[in-house]
């Protein structure tokens, strides 16, 4: 077990950076995910600590060593791949037993510590099967096995779920996260859905275009984004996010004919100015019994998830006019069927009660709570910097 | 909803028979098409091993005699007391050896390059692999031969092995470049991170991978190398010096043919890829890949 710091690391390939003075410090024993859009330089940040594709700047430490000139083999890590990379002419016994036979570990220990793990990841019985005869779960397990026999100083894992069907994968996800609590080994972990880093990080570090953009425990990455893509990349449903004018010396809130009191409280710097709103699908609300500030709409579709329904409102408001400052992929369709008297409009996304009977085409009131609001700036993205905003953003939670 | 069930089921019925029995009687036609290819390729094959078997007046007869009713050995034993047969057994058995080792050893480097690294100018290095074999053979023959002369390699073994090596390399290299990047490269990045050195993964997991490969190329180049003949025609005057092919057309003299001992000697001839064949051919199992990655 060691710690795994990246230190200004940066990569390019000709030209093209890949990743950008990467500074990330991964403790003993701790689980980190990685996570980003494809093309974000995650996989290529793990690699480099793998020793598989080399660092253009900075250095990488394992534990008190600096890594950057070391073969992969003399690292002691263990790496999952996205496609497990099992060798298809040995059987699990010998695809299991490969990293021990490297390091010349005597043969009776050899197969007492195979036979082990084996026995922990149900794969006692098909030692001698080849990775042709086992199913998509079974060779994950394999490879999760492999990294597991060494007793590694680090884990890499590089989307190792993703070639798994859904069910599958919500099983194997706890399925590591145990493993790797079991173990205490620190871990570094690769993957482009929110939902997986969510779950099983102690810390989520978000990259986007070769650049890491907050490093945080999931909860305070959900409750106080630092920027509007990490807004907008973590939670799913994604954050509502739309644009509005701030009034009245910083205590009002204006956007379509909706005035909101934000309680003289917030935002003095921004008077006069617009800024990007965000607000979590949970705390978009059904008004009744509401005696705060209410938002007209209009359902447009309601999705039932059987626990809750996801409904679709169209309230007037201006749609951001920035999509390069969010993860695109994670956007709803923007402004649609339009409110005729209205010039603009975008859907908020809610999640209801499932007993609230709601059709399309019908008018709606919401309720929007101003402390549980995000504000972001609208050039930069950045979230507004007050200690006050942070103060809601964690009692939102 | 019962409209929909009330109309599916009338007019599927009847019109699914008919076209079952048209795909059989396609099938049917298909099959008996494949019978006649395959006759008319066997055929040769049996109506030399029938005429080895043949006593001299048999051959010759007029009406044809399918299945040799006095089989004799006569024939074979003429073949093999025949002048220079096993010189030709043995330059054969050199040159064929040569080229099946030295093609393997320098395609599979070639094509370790082309496969796994990237240097200015491959792709048109590949083009040209893939060129060069348009060019028929006997095209090349003549300003071959004068090229080979002037470095002295007319009428030696060793310049039909490197006349062999440049068409048998080109196709060699650009097979075992399917296959090499048939393998994923993860698999070497995973026994590199295992403990592996780079030299190491190679020996231990991309070779046994590419057995197929290799298998496929070796056939290939015992069989060109095995049965041509019109280089080692052209190229090897000495008798003692000719290999079996150059050898079998000796039985061909301006008095006639010998063609008891000529089918004969064909039989023997092609004894050897026969069984090569039926040794490899087990290995030649496309697909070994199966279940390295994915799910």
């Amino acid at each position: 077990m060691a710690e795994l710091e990246f230190r200004h690391v940066s990569k390019s390939y000709g030209d093209t950076p890949a990743v950008r003075d990467l500074n990330l410090k991964i403790g003993e024993g701790e689980f980190v995910v990685l996570v980003g859009p494809s093309g974000c330089g995650k996989t290529t940040a793990l690699r480099m600590v793998a020793g598989l594709e080399e660092i253009t700047d900075g250095e990488i430490r394992i534990g008190d060593r600096v890594v950057n000139d070391l073969a992969p083999r003399d690292r002691d890590i263990a790496m999952v791949f996205q496609n497990y990379a099992l060798y298809p002419h040995k059987t699990v016994y010998d695809n299991l037993a490969f990293g021990l036979r490297m390091r010349k570990v005597p043969k009776d220990e050899r197969r007492a510590r195979v036979e082990e793990i084996a026995q922990k990841l149900g794969l006692a019985d098909m030692l001698e099967r080849r990775p042709g005869q086992l199913s998509g779960g079974q060779r994950q397990r394999v490879a999760m096995g492999r990294a597991i026999v060494r007793e590694p100083k680090a884990f890499l894992m590089d989307e190792p779920l993703s070639n798994l069907d859904a069910k599958l994968r919500v099983q194997m996800r706890a399925e590591i996260a145990r493993i790797q609590q079991a173990l205490e080994v620190t871990t570094l972990y690769v993957t482009h859905d929110q939902v997986e880093a969510m779950t099983m990080g102690d810390r989520v570090a978000v990259m986007r275009d070769g650049v890491l953009q907050q490093v945080d425990s999931p909860q305070r990455l959900y409750d106080a984004p630092v920027n509007l893509f990490v807004a907008s990349f973590v939670g799913s449903p994604p954050m509502n996010l739309f644009e509005a004018a701030i009034e009245a010396d910083g205590t009002e809130l204006v956007f379509g004919d909706t005035r909101l009191d934000l309680g003289g409280r917030l935002l003095r710097d921004y008077a006069g100015r617009r800024v990007v709103v965000g607000i979590r699908p949970e705390e978009v609300r059904e008004a009744s019994g509401w005696d705060g500030a209410r938002v007209r709409g209009r359902v447009l579709l309601v999705e039932s998830l059987g626990a809750e329904q996801l409904v679709h409102i169209e309230v007037a408001a201006t749609p951001l006019a920035r999509p390069d400052l969010v993860d695109a992929a994670a956007q709803p369709p923007g402004p649609s069927l339009g409110v005729e008297e209205r010039e603009r409009s975008v859907t908020l996304l809610g999640r209801f009660d499932r007993h609230l009977l709601l059709t399309p085409g019908e008018a709606v009131e919401v309720a929007i709570d101003p402390r549980l609001l995000h504000f972001f700036d609208l050039e930069t993205g950045a979230a507004l910097p007050t200690a006050d905003v942070q103060a809601v953003a964690g009692v939102a939670g | 909803m019962s409209s929909v069930t009330q109309i599916a089921p009338t007019p599927v019925a009847p019109a699914a028979t008919r076209p079952r029995a048209r795909k059989r009687l396609r099938k049917a036609g298909w099959n008996v098409l494949g019978l006649l290819v395959l006759a008319v390729m066997i055929f040769p094959v049996f109506w030399m091993i029938s005429t080895a078997f043949k006593p001299g007046r048999d051959i010759l007869s007029y009406t044809p005699q399918w299945i040799p009713l006095h089989p004799v050995l006569s024939n074979f034993t003429d073949a093999i007391h025949q002048q220079f047969f096993w010189n030709a057994v043995k330059n054969s058995v050199i040159v064929t050896s040569v080229v099946v080792v030295l093609s393997l050893v320098l395609a599979f480097l070639a094509a370790l390059a082309l496969a796994k690294f990237s240097f200015y100018g491959r792709k048109p290095f590949i083009v040209v692999i893939l060129g060069v074999q348009m060019v028929p053979l006997a095209a090349l023959i003549i300003p071959l031969y004068i090229m080979m002369s002037r470095v002295h390699q007319v009428d030696k073994l060793s310049g039909v092995i490197v006349m062999y090596l440049t068409f048998v390399l080109p196709f060699a290299v650009w097979t075992l470049r399917g296959f090499l990047l048939g393998v994923p490269k993860e698999l070497e990045e995973s026994a590199m991170v295992d403990g592996a050195t780079r030299f190491g993964a190679f020996v231990r997991i991309l070779l046994p991978l590419l057995g197929p490969g290799l298998v496929a190329t070796a056939i290939f180049a015992f069989i060109q190398a095995w049965n041509e003949f019109i280089i080692a025609y052209v190229f090897l005057h000495t008798p003692e010096k000719q290999t079996l092919m150059v050898w079998l057309a000796s039985f061909t003299t301006l008095r006639g043919t010998d063609w008891g001992p000529l089918m004969a000697g064909a039989t023997l001839c092609s004894l050897p890829v026969i069984i090569f064949f039926v040794l490899v051919q087990r290995k030649i199992a496309f697909g070994l890949t199966a279940g390295a990655v994915k799910g």
